[in-house]
């Protein structure tokens, strides 16, 4: 007898059709009517102001302002420092995911809420916070000072260490979150397989784990990048002079100098960079889909 | 890596560095409930003596804290408000109707979570500026909600996904009309996501600093717009205080929704599940 | 939108179409329905008597579940007529047409208990509440659930849940109930079990039924009529011994009985008997009568179960058991006929008197068993 098989069709349970889009056109009117306002309008009108000169005429000369000199240092710094950043949480990030993914799941549970609860406290809060651990007579110079280690207390704010560890820190729940989830979709068996095979310890690592969890450690890296560069907070209160980043740049120029123009050619600039890290992160994400389905067939 | 886990050594090292982690990620806020109850604020730590000074300081005469905290309250609540109305209508378009151009809608939706919050404050600034707004706690308000509503669309959007939408069928041939629907099977399954969505909604808003700070003016200043100018400006005590009730607020508020999803889902799941504590990290199930 | 004022049938309308009404409960003509470039359903025609069991059976993609989907209102037809009693409801909302159904997922409201669920139909329709407290008790005693009431589906078994599903598709009376293959997600045993609990209460209540299967034997089992469907066409609508007995194509005979094929040419016609030459072995097959020219080719049709052993040379052919396989009560023989390379013959035979392997038979069938074929009809 023909063996039939149960899979069901596509349930065909759409009443008419014009109806349903008509609804969805209705319901999909506030949002997106609020976003194109309230979003996409004034970063055309920032884009528009960027490309404006005093009289009116088209000019690139924001553009070229922002390009040169301490503008163009800061960049660098804002770039510097979200690298770092990125760097720091992806490792920290990597060890901390891969410690609570062998935990059982109660004590998983309760590491992944302290990782989870300060992402949900403001920043300036948690910047704060550092402040007071970083300081001279601060919880980690007092611990390091009565451990008696050599050069204590150390210098541990208003310098480039005091920004990364901040940002670092805001940055660790997204990427432990991230790589979490990364490490829970590999295929145990399949470390187990190259196990049975002969594969060493660090073999399996390194041929097996890593390529299949790099995508995702990729676009970890590449979001806490794409997130520290519009970073004001942090480098404000924990940096010095020489950790003036882009947002602290653009907040200045609006507030105290009124340049709205060299800010707005600096937010688009700060967008560009952002859009490239995000077409990045697709990338590296269909690379990684389309690696997990070679390894599934 | 289940091969790592042969050695000993190999555990106690990667459990002790993970601890140090877990402890750089808790310590600045445990640090700052306990030195909010500390008699001398910027001294040692842990303190030698104990005082509610910083909190009673809070309430006194000219103090500034009453004003930007019933402030952030009033933006928080009327963000609330219209973060809802757009997530409610928003996520039934998403996952319940045929929507032309879904993914330009969702990719639009999306937009204000991975732009540079300081573009979008910067440009809302130029919005509000030339109409003569700034200071307006709804123009603070319409300006959090830009990055409100799509958390709350996401939330809403997994609410509703995770509603069998065959359920409204089988109303529907038992005779129930779409109203009837909506008000006795898809609400009652959505709100514990629409309490999460608002709780979030809140948060957002609460928290925000960027726009508030480019559309605040003199006299009207929201609670993290005073935190901040009292950390750069004027070193006042009484921070760590106002600090410490904003963790309390937060560690609420994810209680409340933990809370809520347990008790609406009447799942026997544990509150303290993994996937529990992940997915109210990640409330829209979605990664960029 | 629709509104729930308007959606409401009175509770007169949900009470009056009861068991004791006789006559046509639903009616569909010429129903069709395309995705695209696929026909879903084909000008589906058929009518329904109220208290009748109707299966629609078929592989998936035949087309069953759309058109049940289209007489539910989940579906819009392109074309055709769905009528319900009298009311036509081609083009009503689901909500509008007061029918019951069945999913085969259950979906019970999981925030309601499940009295509150079984009630739920019968709060649309404004039933006082004494009323509705009688009914829904009566209902889930029907269905041996009396003292579940406050339970929450989840904490039903599977079965209990769709027992569940069917009190609440019957408690307001429905003039028909639809089922959407509604024993799919459960096991053999418990399939077996509601098929009859399904049959008995159909009877009792005298409800109409439409049901949609791939499960051939659950179809024989519950339906009064089945409409076999495939591609989107409904093969043969008929009872299950006509289906069975006088198939009325190759596919509904292959479908139902796993019916053997041999080609062959119309020899000769007697009175009551159409003679068949076959096309391999040369015997000589007697069928009923069938109204063919003679030189037609054919393919005739015998089911395995009605295929005799006799002594060798003494059937309409002869061959060499070449598996037999003993299945409980049966013996499932295949036999390599002489002169003929197609697969081996498949009978199924009482299993006392059994072959076995390697022995000579010759095999007869009455000939009303036998059922012919043009050869041009395909399968």
């Amino acid at each position: 007898m023909a063996a039939l098989t149960t899979t069901a069709p596509a349930r065909p349970r759409k009443l008419l059709a014009s109806r349903k889009t008509r609804i969805g056109i209705l319901y999909a009117l506030p949002v997106v009517v609020y976003l194109l306002v309230l979003f996409v309008y004034p970063i055309f009108s920032t884009l528009f102001l960027s490309l404006k000169d005093t009289d009116g005429a088209l000019t690139l000369h924001w553009y070229a302002d922002a390009l040169t000199g301490v503008n163009l240092s800061v960049l660098f710094t804002t770039l510097r420092i979200s690298a770092e950043t990125a760097l720091l949480s992806l490792v920290f990030g990597f060890v901390l995911a891969n410690a609570i993914s062998r935990l059982k799941p109660l004590w998983a549970g309760v590491a992944m809420l302290i990782v989870v609860v300060p992402h949900f406290i403001s920043a300036l809060v948690r910047t704060y916070g550092w402040i007071i651990m970083l300081g001279d007579k601060g919880l980690v110079n007092e611990t390091l000072t009565g451990l008696s280690l050599p050069g204590a207390p150390f210098q541990l704010l208003y310098n480039e260490l005091g920004v990364v560890i901040g940002t670092t820190s805001m940055m660790l729940p997204y990427t432990v979150l991230l790589l979490y989830g990364v490490m829970r979709g590999v295929d145990r068996r399949l470390l187990a397989a190259a196990a049975s095979m002969g594969a060493g310890r660090i073999t399996i690592f390194r041929r097996i784990y890593l390529p299949l969890v790099s995508p995702g450690l990729a676009s970890a890296g590449l979001l806490s990048f794409i997130l520290s560069l519009g970073y004001y907070i942090t480098p404000a209160l924990m940096g010095g002079p020489n950790q003036t980043m882009i947002a602290t740049l653009i907040n200045q120029q609006v507030m105290k100098e009124n340049q709205w123009n060299g800010a707005a050619a600096q937010g688009v600039l700060l967008l560009l960079i952002t859009f490239a890290g995000l077409l990045l992160v697709k990338l590296v994400t269909s690379l990684g889909a389309s690696r997990r389905k070679r390894s599934a067939t | 890596m289940m091969e790592l886990r042969s050695t000993l050594a190999g555990r106690i090292v990667l459990t002790a560095v993970a601890t140090v982690i877990l402890l750089f990620l808790a310590l600045p806020i445990v640090v700052i409930l306990v030195t909010s109850f500390s008699n001398n604020a910027f001294a040692s730590f842990p303190p030698d003596t104990w005082t509610l000074n910083w909190y009673q300081a809070l309430f006194a005469d000219g103090s500034k804290w009453p004003a930007a905290l019933s402030l952030s309250a009033l933006v928080a609540a009327l963000s609330t408000v219209f973060s809802l109305i757009i997530g409610v209508t928003a996520a039934t378009a998403l996952t319940r109707s045929e929507l032309p151009l879904r993914s330009a809608v969702y990719a639009l939706v999306l937009g204000p979570l991975v732009i540079p919050q300081i573009v979008t404050a910067l440009g809302l600034f130029l919005l509000f500026e030339p109409a003569a707004m700034l200071g307006s706690p709804i123009a603070i308000a319409l300006g959090h909600t830009v990055l409100a509503a799509p958390i709350a669309v996401l939330i809403l959007i997994a609410t509703l996904r995770g509603i069998d939408e065959r359920l409204e069928d089988a109303a529907a041939s038992m005779g129930a009309g779409r109203l009837t629907i909506a008000r006795r099977i898809t609400f009652p399954l959505a709100a514990p996501g629409m309490i999460a969505a608002a709780i979030f909604s809140f948060i957002t808003s609460f928290d925000e600093f960027y726009i508030s700070q480019f559309l605040s003016s003199v006299d009207t200043v929201t609670l993290p717009v005073q935190v901040y100018n009292s950390l750069t400006f004027e070193i006042d005590p009484s921070v760590t205080a106002i600090s410490a009730i904003l963790i309390a607020l937060a560690i609420l508020a994810l209680a409340l929704v933990a809370l809520a999803r347990w008790l609406g889902s009447g799942r026997q799941g544990s509150l303290l599940s993994v996937e529990n504590t992940a997915g109210v990290a990640n409330p829209g199930g979605e990664t960029v | 939108m629709a509104e729930h004022g308007v959606v409401t049938p009175s509770v007169e309308t949900a009470g009056a179409a009861s068991a004791t009404t006789t006559g046509k409960a639903l009616s569909v003509v010429a129903l069709r329905k395309t995705y695209g470039d696929v026909v879903a359903v084909d000008e589906a025609s058929m009518e329904i008597a109220a208290g009748e069991f109707v299966t629609f059976l078929g592989a998936s993609g035949s087309g069953k579940t759309t058109t049940l989907m289209m007489i539910a209102g989940f579906c819009e037809p392109d074309s055709g007529t769905i009528t319900v009693g009298d009311r036509d409801v081609t083009r009503l909302a689901p909500q509008k047409r007061n029918l019951g159904f069945v999913f085969q997922q259950y979906l019970l409201f999981p925030h309601m208990s499940v009295s509150e669920n079984v009630a739920f139909p019968l709060t649309l329709r404004g039933v006082p509440k004494n009323e509705i407290r009688r009914r829904v008790g009566e209902t889930l005693e029907i269905a041996g659930l009396s003292g579940f009431g406050s339970r929450k589906p989840r904490e039903l078994s599977g079965g209990q849940q769709q027992r569940v599903a069917l009190c609440r598709a019957l408690v307001y009376r429905p003039p028909v109930i639809l089922m959407d293959e509604p024993l799919g997600a459960l096991d053999k045993k418990l399939r077996d079990q509601l098929q009859v609990e399904i049959k008995t209460i159909q009877q009792e209540l005298g409800l109409t039924v439409i049901y949609v299967t791939h499960d051939q034997e659950e179809a024989l089992v519950l339906s009064d009529r089945i409409a076999v469907m495939r591609n989107g066409l409904i093969e043969q609508f008929d009872t299950p011994r006509e289906l069975f007995e006088r198939p009325r194509t190759p596919f509904v005979a292959d479908f139902l009985g796993a019916a053997n094929f041999l080609p062959g040419r119309i020899e000769q016609h007697t009175d009551a008997h159409t003679l068949v030459r076959l096309d391999g072995s040369g015997g000589l097959l007697k069928a009923r009568r069938h109204d063919l020219a003679i030189g037609t080719p054919v393919k005739a049709a015998v089911q395995p179960g009605r295929l005799r052993v006799s002594a060798p040379d003494d059937g309409f052919c002869t061959g060499t058991v070449e598996t037999a396989t003993y299945v409980g009560t049966l013996v499932r023989a295949g036999v390599r006929v002489d002169g003929d390379d197609a697969p081996p013959l498949r009978l199924e035979v009482p299993a006392g008197r059994g072959p076995v392997t390697g022995e000579r038979i010759g095999i007869t069938a009455d000939p009303d068993d036998v059922n012919l074929f043009p050869t041009e009809q395909g399968g």
